[in-house]
């Protein structure tokens, strides 16, 4: 930062567990749905309703603690947050406090060009999301859709180690990642899956932290910039001109890019947390726990460890393909499927394959049931039965996939000419009447070499398999 | 002398009287509500389905367990389709679309429902005197001021005087600090408040979520064994809801007792008791011996300080569970200009003043920097109260003590709150600790008043619980 | 024993406390506080508070779907709604 200044940032994410049902009733945990048609009388609120816990939200926890190397507590408890919203039927929601589910976690994140740095996590605990209160359709009116109420949400509580909206961003991609990887979250932010509340105060170095302000539920990446920078600026410039900063509760204007508080209440907030008595505390056994660590499947940063080391792929690369877990299966599948070298499937999949991809509005996963069709493509272009240039041409035919390669290979008559003979009357023949070139080239010019394959690959219409060319034009040249 | 079920189902089978007769008994009392004991009554025409399929039952010898059986439900039960109101205003017009777990099995068992009973507001009260739809008038008189109205007790008011004017068989009831047991003590009948977690709370207006329970008031034990037999099972959708094994509490109901019984009197219950109440104990006392049951003097280190446990424990909860009531999906709706005065205005408007003054204690024994002195504290103290019970529970089978200090008092005698939460003081532990606690009428007050005696049991113990509570009513009866 | 702050208790439950009704609240809480105190005479440092006296039941359903409602179960009870939605009057954040 500029001018000596400091940024301390503490991040709360709340991620939306991928259950089937919700957190505490047995209705579809499911987005976009019409207004109030996921809402069964608990989730409403209504009198003399009860909580059920859905065991699958305690495994999506458990898995979180694995892959963000928390302690998993075996006693942990709900708890009511009790205050009043339209949106909050029970007038409280259940959620943890003194006994969340996980303690003391960690992510290492990148820094540019530097080491890796420890973002230390304090807790993620269990809770149910509120409904949606819909605000801008009438001028007099609010519109209340309770189909979000009681879909389970883990908060993740950072420490305020990151340090600047850089950080923010890596680590809340890491954590987005990771969650997508162990299925936990879909990681959807413009569905609202994943949102964040930013904890930003700023201070000289070596000053004691300053006040902080808590900015709600940010749900992009670009937004969180932009508050971040905002924010900290707001704040610097209120104390570089004499004044102290206002513990606040702000809000991110997306539209003119900057944080204002909420109305300011009158009373601060007294949640008046005490132990749900509806609910009894959970009390996991080791084996219910130990149960889990299998189904984590490899995370990212092991994935990249092994890309780099064991297939020897090229650091940008192996990150392009982790980036998304789907990637990684089609990677792997191709790789365990082929002996083809590792390094040319990864050459291939990020480059013509994924334009393929996108050319064509498929989703990786699309390429699940193509891969035998990918291999022998890259199999007969390591065995040279065809040149790289025509593998990359008929790639759309064979993603498409009724013909097998060889088949297309055959049909289209696509076999590189690789016999010697052939090519020697090939190239004698390009090299006839070429006297003012040979000189060129024998006297140091490279470039005439590659017109000559150039004029050899013509004459073959392409089939010519370049490197033979190459070799037998050099011999020829260098008697 | 008042028919009870086993009586009503013999002659329903040997048709010495039809299923309508016996309905239209029970209904013609139940329709003049007299004593403002229901908040609603069926129509005339209600149930003419349900006697026609009950009396085809018992035309073909299988009729089920509870079949033609007419019986009053608190207003805090959901029934579905029909007006359930807590006894208040905030609540006065809500129907809900399900109908509460118990209830569900008093249906699938046959029974009869004739209406809703008045109780306390939201089941926060000791004499049924804080109703929005007005006071419950106990069906019993005092022999020295016959022209009085006395309260039947709180908060199942409504439920013991129906059952005591004869409107029904017998009703459900709710019992959070003694609310059965206590009405049922001041009508003259037999309250049962089953083990924490025996009988589902899913549908039940919830005022404290620790500490209510279901359970029947009724003219006799046996009636009781009758009713818990329905009700008493394992649900699913009720987190607390134990899934223990229950028993068949009718059958052996009646058999000796195949080993001896050792009952605790506890001398702290004792102090300061006026004669009439310790008259009851000494009775109970002299009736029993003789039946191989042996009676030792205990003693509780936490009696003095239960009351103050549960005035915390409880509204603190209410507090919370009341927060649903706000005006917007269901319920009274007050205008307002904005959001926050429509909340103020519904529940100020909606709320009367008990249930206000307790949202008030329960929301200060919560809030920040009160937590642990007071709250947080109360749950350390309701440990001690249940170590207490089981320390006791190690050297006798059950604990015999009063139902209530007193008999019923006049309505409208205004007791200040603390007067009036006093009237829980021999109830309330129990409901603390969760145990099963049955009330049974041991004989009348110098006024001519019920008075009644409450035997504790351990956990899960209704069975023996019961046996025990038949045979004290047989040998109070036979000595009266 | 604290004073009651029995305005700001009385906006956390959201009553609306009628001014004469204050101090009659106000002084209705006080006694009870006061009674309640007692507690303070025992010694609990050693407890650990009791929050389910069952203390052993466990229900815990697994991750599957039920719906067993339509909509307008849930909505039929509004004092105020606009087609599948609650209405209520704006909320300014």
């Amino acid at each position: 930062m500029s001018n000596n200044w400091e940024m301390v940032i503490g991040l709360e994410v709340h991620a939306q567990l991928k259950t089937n049902s919700k957190l505490f009733s047995s209705t579809p945990n499911q987005f976009g749905s019409e207004p109030n048609e996921n809402v069964n009388f608990i989730d409403s609120g209504m009198p003399g309703m009860l909580p059920v816990l859905n065991f699958g939200c305690i495994e999506k926890a458990i898995k979180t603690g694995f892959a963000l190397n928390f302690t998993i507590n075996k006693h942990s408890v709900f708890e009511r947050k009790n205050y009043f919203y339209p949106d909050l039927p029970q007038g409280y929601q259940i959620s943890q406090f003194e006994y969340p589910i996980l303690s003391e976690g960690y992510i290492d994140i990148d820094q540019n060009n530097k080491e890796k740095k420890r973002i230390r996590i304090e807790r993620a605990h269990l809770e149910q999301d509120a409904g949606k209160s819909i605000h801008d359709i009438d001028p007099k009116f609010s519109f209340i859709d309770l189909n979000r109420v009681g879909t389970p949400l883990l908060e993740i509580v950072s420490y305020p180690d990151l340090s600047s909206a850089d950080d923010v961003v890596n680590y809340m991609s890491s954590l987005r990642q990771i969650l997508m990887y162990i299925d936990v979250c879909d990681g959807n932010m413009q569905e609202g899956s994943l949102r964040a509340d930013v904890n930003l105060s700023v201070r000289r170095p070596g000053e004691d932290l300053g006040t902080r302000c808590e900015i709600k539920n940010l749900n992009s990446f670009k937004f969180i910039r932009q508050a971040i920078e905002f924010e900290s600026q707001r704040q610097i410039q209120i104390i570089e001109s004499g004044g102290k900063i206002e513990q606040n509760t702000m809000l991110f204007d997306t539209s003119t890019g900057e944080t204002r508080a909420m109305r300011s209440k009158e009373f601060s907030h007294d949640y008046r947390y005490f132990p749900d008595p509806d609910l009894l505390p959970i009390t996991l056994s080791q084996e219910q726990i130990d149960i889990i660590k299998p189904t984590l499947g490899e995370l990212p940063n092991q994935k990249l460890d092994r890309y780099i080391n064991e297939f020897k792929l090229d650091k940008d690369i192996s990150k392009i393909i982790i980036s998304e877990k789907e990637n990684t299966i089609i990677f792997e599948k191709l790789v365990s499927e082929s002996d083809v070298n590792p390094k040319t499937i990864a050459s291939w999949l990020v480059g013509d394959i994924f334009a393929y991809i996108k050319e064509n509005q498929k989703e990786v996963s699309f390429l699940e049931n193509k891969t035998q069709n990918i291999i022998e493509l890259l199999q007969l272009i390591s065995e040279d039965v065809i040149s790289n240039k025509v593998g990359k041409d008929i790639l759309p035919k064979v993603i498409e996939g009724t013909k097998s390669p060889k088949d297309l290979v055959k049909e289209m008559g696509l076999e590189q000419v690789s016999d010697t003979h052939e090519l020697e009357q090939i190239i004698d023949n390009a090299l006839e009447g070429e006297e003012e070139n040979i000189n060129k080239f024998k006297s140091g010019s490279d470039r005439v070499l590659g017109y000559f394959v150039g004029k050899c690959l013509k004459a073959t219409k392409g089939k010519g398999n370049p490197k033979m060319i190459n070799k037998i034009l050099l011999e020829k040249l260098s008697k | 002398m008042k028919k009870s079920i086993s009586q009503i189902k013999k002659s329903l089978q040997d048709k010495s009287i039809s299923v309508n007769e016996l309905y239209q008994e029970y209904f013609s009392i139940a329709k003049k509500n007299s004593h403002n004991s229901f908040n609603f009554v069926v129509n005339e025409n209600y149930n003419d389905h349900n006697i026609q399929l009950s009396q085809s039952r018992y035309d073909s010898g299988k009729p089920l367990p509870l079949d033609g059986i007419p019986l009053g439900i608190k207003d805090l039960f959901c029934t579905k389709g029909i007006r359930t109101t807590a006894s208040s205003k905030i609540l006065s017009n809500f129907i809900p679309q399900y109908e509460s777990f118990v209830t569900q099995q008093l249906i699938n068992d046959g029974s009869l429902f004739i209406g809703k009973n008045n109780c306390d507001e939201f089941a926060m009260g000791s004499s049924n005197e804080t109703s929005y739809f007005g006071p419950v008038i106990n069906p019993r008189k005092s022999k020295n001021a016959p022209n009085d109205n006395f309260v039947p007790g709180g908060s199942s008011g409504g439920s013991a005087a129906s059952v005591a004017e004869g409107a029904c068989v017998a009703s459900m009831g709710t019992d959070t600090g003694g609310s059965i047991r206590q009405p049922a003590s001041l009508c003259g009948l037999v309250g049962l408040k089953p083990t924490f977690g025996s009988c589902s709370r899913w549908g039940i207006i919830a005022f404290a979520s620790s500490l209510d329970q279901a359970g029947p008031i009724t003219n006799c034990v046996e009636d009781a064994a009758y009713i818990l037999n329905s009700i008493n099972k394992h649900d699913f959708n009720d987190s607390t809801s134990s899934n223990h094994q229950r028993d068949d509490y009718v059958t052996n109901l009646h058999t000796k007792f195949d080993q001896s019984i050792k009952i605790g009197i506890p001398k702290d219950y004792l102090k300061d008791l006026n004669s009439d109440v310790l008259q009851q104990i000494e009775k109970t006392k002299k009736v029993l011996s003789k039946h191989n049951i042996e009676f030792v003097d205990v003693e509780f280190t936490t009696t003095d300080y239960a009351l103050s446990t549960y005035y915390i424990i409880a509204p603190a909860e209410a507090s919370s569970n009341l927060a649903r009531y706000d005006g917007i999906r269901y319920g009274l709706r007050e205008d307002g200009k904005n959001l926050d005065e429509i909340y103020l205005n519904t529940r100020t408007s909606g709320f009367g003043e008990e249930v206000t003054r307790r949202i008030l204690i329960g929301t200060y024994v919560l809030s920040a920097g009160y937590y642990d002195a007071y709250y947080r504290k109360a749950q350390k103290v309701r440990r001690l109260i249940k170590n207490d019970f089981q320390r006791i529970f190690q050297d006798v089978d059950f604990i015999l003590t009063p139902t209530t200090p007193n008999e019923a008092f006049k309505i409208g005698d205004k007791l200040d709150p603390i007067s009036m939460y006093m009237n829980d003081v021999f109830t309330v532990p129990t409901s603390l600790a969760g145990l099963p606690g049955i009330s049974l009428p041991s004989g009348l007050s110098s006024n001519g008043l019920p008075l009644g005696i409450q035997i504790i049991g351990n956990y899960f113990q209704e069975k023996n619980l019961l046996k025990l509570a038949l045979l004290a009513e047989k040998e109070l009866a036979f000595n009266e | 024993m604290s004073d009651i702050d029995i305005k700001r208790i009385s906006n956390l439950a959201k009553l609306n406390l009628p001014k004469e009704k204050e101090t009659f609240y106000e002084n209705s809480l006080k006694d009870i506080i006061q009674w309640v105190d007692n507690l303070k005479k025992i010694d609990t440092d050693i407890i650990e508070p009791l929050h389910n006296v069952t203390e052993t039941t466990v229900s815990i359903r697994t991750d599957k779907v039920e719906k067993y409602n339509s909509v307008e179960d849930v909505l039929i009870n509004a004092p105020d709604r606009a087609q599948n939605f609650f209405k209520v009057p704006k909320v300014v954040e």
